[in-house]
């Protein structure tokens, strides 16, 4: 067939065979390293917690990876998912406080940062950030406030949040022992739910550590370490003098600190 | 002067303005005047009756001279402009093709030893047998590479261009291995962003001039960054790493490992690699960092024992 | 000037009628009274120096180099202009860089003179632009050994054994003429650029500078040395780098001591003279 040749639109609709392309294999430029990080706010407290371990299918890559930022301003971001992608994101919203402060002479409230990390990641809406954030802080009243959010930036205020390889496992246990979902007042037969109070801190940390020890039980892609943080109101010591500039130094007045502890390596 | 530089910029801005708006409108053809823009809009389109209307004009004759005497779009197809498009997909690196396997990384207590062989596979072909993977940046580091062997290369013209640039203001400034281990981590992730990889796994290994601090460090294709006392690419990793770690669990057992038994260490991984990885070689390169600097070195696998093999069916020469 | 008055010298690239660039000459002019910059190839390398005068109390001693790094084993040392000299240095180093890129290999120093000896004159073609207000002094090593080339504003370049350039290029050019290059080691260079800096100083006595002195070698015992390549880098072995601080010292504490010297002579010469006379 002669015309052929000139009439593109009439030939029959060859698709690429194996024997006539080479093979196109397919790059994906995300990978997944696992880890879990946990995040829950409390009335003068904020904790983010997360596992050390970082992995890569059946391999552990590291056994210190920590998942959990200073960020500035007194604020911290855990986060979880491809950790290139999570480093950058930690980089850029760290330099992006940097200059809020530089351009406005004072720290930058939790709140007003939970929408600039938001935008953050819409802005790459199309090419998305592989990881889940969690941002802690202490808001303007010294309270603890969590954002949790997608990958392409929709993010509420929580009080508790778990995210990664053993947020399914740890939700449910959140549910139960922080919200005091499915517990009931003893004696009321089932029928009145067990009042909402607010958990000390103390209280609250050992929740976290049981919740990853267990995590690790059932999930492969959590352990090894444990790394800790909290913010807390800056407490003067008895006997110290007030110093305006060290009470002022955030906008909550959160003073940031880590512990770090054993989990199980197996 | 200044009125007819200013009335000449007016003037053009109305004359681009119009027609990049019919540009906009229309796409498949692109040497045309403004009102047959117009026409082929719509007559490539299928969607609205208004358009079949002007199509069927066009086949007898309407007041678009542009149509007259064409080939009919509705008998032999709209006309086929794409030859016309100057660019081509941007193709990028989907595969590695000469590549180096695995590299390996110990820390001890004065420093770091770093290891890899000297083959650049093609497939499973050992194309290259005398290929150096590892690379020294300055006076306390040493970079080595796995994976494509021409990505590997381009990699070194930058951190020895790095180098030079570190030069010029001439004052005591250096790179250590964490800033060359950074700035690597930095072009891996920007390619990968780019879609167009640099397919590498890398090890930057390095030590604290004034410390002695040792300091090991991995980055890979997609930008993914870790360090720990032991480290290994490729298959190193799934075959190294687990006796590496028997010896170096943690930064504790760091400090009490000693350059000797680091050493010995790296030998016997080397080995394993060299009996299993079939894409290995039997001659690798070592270099050691430590505060007084690098000591690099060849080495073959000694005490080679292939007596495991007497009793496997198709392994060397054997009766049947 | 015969130049001044005539039209000819309005414009960059426009001959006079008896064939001159006046453009290109009013740039060597700026030259002419920059600092006394020379180089000398030695037979184990290069030294670039440079003479500096102090222009404030202000300035951190060692500051405002003239003397740059173009590639691990060129230097380049300007006089005249100093923007112009930091612009045409900036450019060496991108030919360099690019070298690399095209041929994995260090830029023969030859090669490297005759780009920039190219782009000097690119400056003189053109209305829009005006030559460089600089020479400069080019010094390096390659596979051949040693290579000094001088560039100057009409793009002209030569190779030299010893180079001089600036204000006291005359009284320089003719010490550097007294020396004997091909055996001249660099140790011995230094202290014979220390001396001829000091001897072209002569005229200037009352003001105050320091000596800016670089070498090329391939026996470094530096830092700078060790951190600039190591196996495996593209690199020949030579070094760019400033001459020891203590080597550079003692240098100018003889150059100056034998100055003195030698003024004292004439001194006593002028008075032997005198007696006579009487």
């Amino acid at each position: 067939m002669a015309s052929s040749y000139l009439l593109p639109h009439s030939q029959p609709n060859v698709h690429p065979t194996t024997a006539s392309q080479p093979r196109q294999h397919h790059w994906s430029p995300y990978t997944e390293n696992g880890g879990c990080i946990l995040g829950i706010a409390g009335k003068d407290y904020v904790i983010i917690a997360g596992d050390t371990r970082s992995s890569e299918g059946y391999s552990i890559n590291t056994r210190t990876a920590r998942k959990v930022y200073d960020i500035g301003s007194g604020l911290i971001l855990g986060v979880v998912g491809m950790s290139a992608d999570g480093e950058e994101l930690v980089r850029k919203v760290a330099r992006k406080i940097d200059d809020y402060k530089r351009n406005h002479d004072k720290h930058i409230t939790v709140a007003a940062a939970a929408v600039m990390l938001s935008r953050i990641l819409y802005q790459k809406r199309f090419f998305p950030y592989y990881c889940q954030p969690l941002l802690g802080g202490l808001d303007e009243e010294g309270v603890g406030a969590i954002y949790s959010y997608d990958y392409v930036g929709s993010f509420e205020r929580e009080q508790s949040r778990a995210y990664g390889a053993a947020a399914s496992l740890i939700t449910p246990f959140l549910d139960n022992q922080i919200n005091f979902k499915n517990q009931f007042v003893p004696g009321s037969n089932g029928e009145e739910p067990r009042p909402k109070v607010d958990l000390s801190k103390e209280q609250v940390e050992k929740i976290v550590k049981d919740a990853f020890t267990s995590a690790v039980e059932r999930h492969i892609e959590v352990g090894d370490g444990l790394q800790l943080v909290t913010i807390v109101k800056g407490v003067r010591a008895e006997g110290e003098e007030e110093d305006e500039d060290e009470r002022e130094k955030t906008a909550g007045g959160g003073v940031i600190s880590e512990v770090m502890s054993d989990l199980k390596k197996d | 002067m200044h009125r007819t530089g200013l009335s000449l910029g007016i003037h053009q801005l109305e004359h681009t303005q119009p027609s990049s708006r019919l540009n906009h409108h229309h796409h498949h053809h692109s040497t045309t005047t403004a009102s047959t823009n117009y026409l082929h809009t719509l007559s490539s389109s299928h969607l609205s009756q208004h358009h079949q209307d002007l199509q069927i004009e066009s086949i007898t004759m309407n007041q678009f001279p542009h149509g007259w005497g064409r080939p009919r779009d509705d008998v032999y197809g709209a006309y086929d402009n794409s030859y016309l498009n100057e660019s081509q997909p941007i193709t990028h690196t989907q595969r590695p093709i000469v590549t180096g396997t695995s590299v390996l990384g110990v820390k001890f207590k004065d420093g770091v030893i770093i290891a890899a062989d000297n083959i650049a596979s093609y497939g499973s072909l050992a194309r290259y047998d005398n290929v150096e993977r590892l690379l020294q940046v300055g006076t306390h580091t040493v970079v080595g590479a796995g994976g494509d062997i021409s990505d590997m290369q381009y990699l070194h013209l930058l951190l020895d261009n790095l180098l030079i640039k570190e030069q010029y203001p001439a004052d005591d400034h250096q790179l250590y291995a964490p800033q060359v281990h950074t700035y690597i981590s930095r072009v891996l992730y920007q390619r990968r962003n780019k879609f167009d990889p640099l397919w590498n796994s890398i090890l930057t290994a390095g030590a604290d001039p004034k410390t002695s601090e040792p300091f090991l460090s991995y980055v890979d294709l997609k930008g993914t960054t870790y360090s720990a006392p032991a480290l290994a690419t490729g298959y190193g990793a799934h075959l190294a790493i687990p006796i590496l770690r028997r010896h170096v669990a943690d930064e504790e057992a760091v400090s009490n490992l000693t350059q000797e038994d680091a050493q010995k260490l790296v030998e016997e991984c080397m080995k394993v690699l060299w009996y299993r990885d079939a894409r290995s070689g039997v001659k690798y390169s070592w270099a050691i960092i430590t505060k007084d600097g690098v000591t690099t070195g060849s080495k073959e696998i000694e005490n080679q024992s292939w007596k495991f093999a007497e009793m496997i069916k198709g392994y060397g020469a054997q009766n049947i | 000037m015969t130049s001044i008055g005539t039209g000819y010298d309005l414009s960059n690239s426009v001959f006079s009628p008896d064939g001159r660039n006046f453009q290109v000459e009013y740039a060597q002019k700026a030259v002419e009274n920059g600092p006394t910059t020379i180089g000398l190839r030695c037979k184990d390398g290069i030294i670039l120096a440079c003479e500096k005068l102090i222009t404030s109390k202000l300035l951190v001693p060692g500051s405002n180099k003239r003397i740059s790094t173009i590639d691990r084993h060129i230097g380049i040392a300007t006089s005249g202009l100093v923007p112009d000299g930091k612009h045409f240095t900036n450019r060496a180093r991108e030919e360099a860089i690019s070298w690399r890129r095209n041929f994995k290999d260090s830029v023969p120093v030859a090669s490297l003179a005759d780009r920039m000896g190219s782009y000097a004159q690119a400056y003189t073609l053109y209305s829009s632009v005006r030559p460089f207000g600089i020479t400069a002094i080019l010094g390096g090593a390659d596979d051949d050994g040693p290579a000094l080339y001088m560039i100057e504003p009409s793009g002209m370049y030569w190779g030299y054994f010893g180079a001089a350039t600036g204000k006291g290029r005359q009284a320089a050019k003719s010490e550097i003429e007294k020396l004997n290059p091909t055996e001249l080691t660099l140790l011995q260079g230094v202290k014979e650029a220390a001396r001829i800096i000091y001897v072209a100083h002569d005229d200037n006595k009352d003001k105050e500078f320091e000596i800016e002195m670089t070498w090329v070698t391939k026996d470094s015992k530096s830092a700078t040395a060790a951190a600039t390549g190591g196996k495996g880098m593209v690199w020949n072995g030579w070094v760019h780098e400033d001459v020891p601080k203590e080597l550079l010292e003692e240098a100018s504490k003889e150059a100056k001591k034998a100055l003195e010297e030698d003024d004292e002579d004439e001194g006593e010469t002028k008075e032997e003279k005198m007696d006579e006379d009487l």
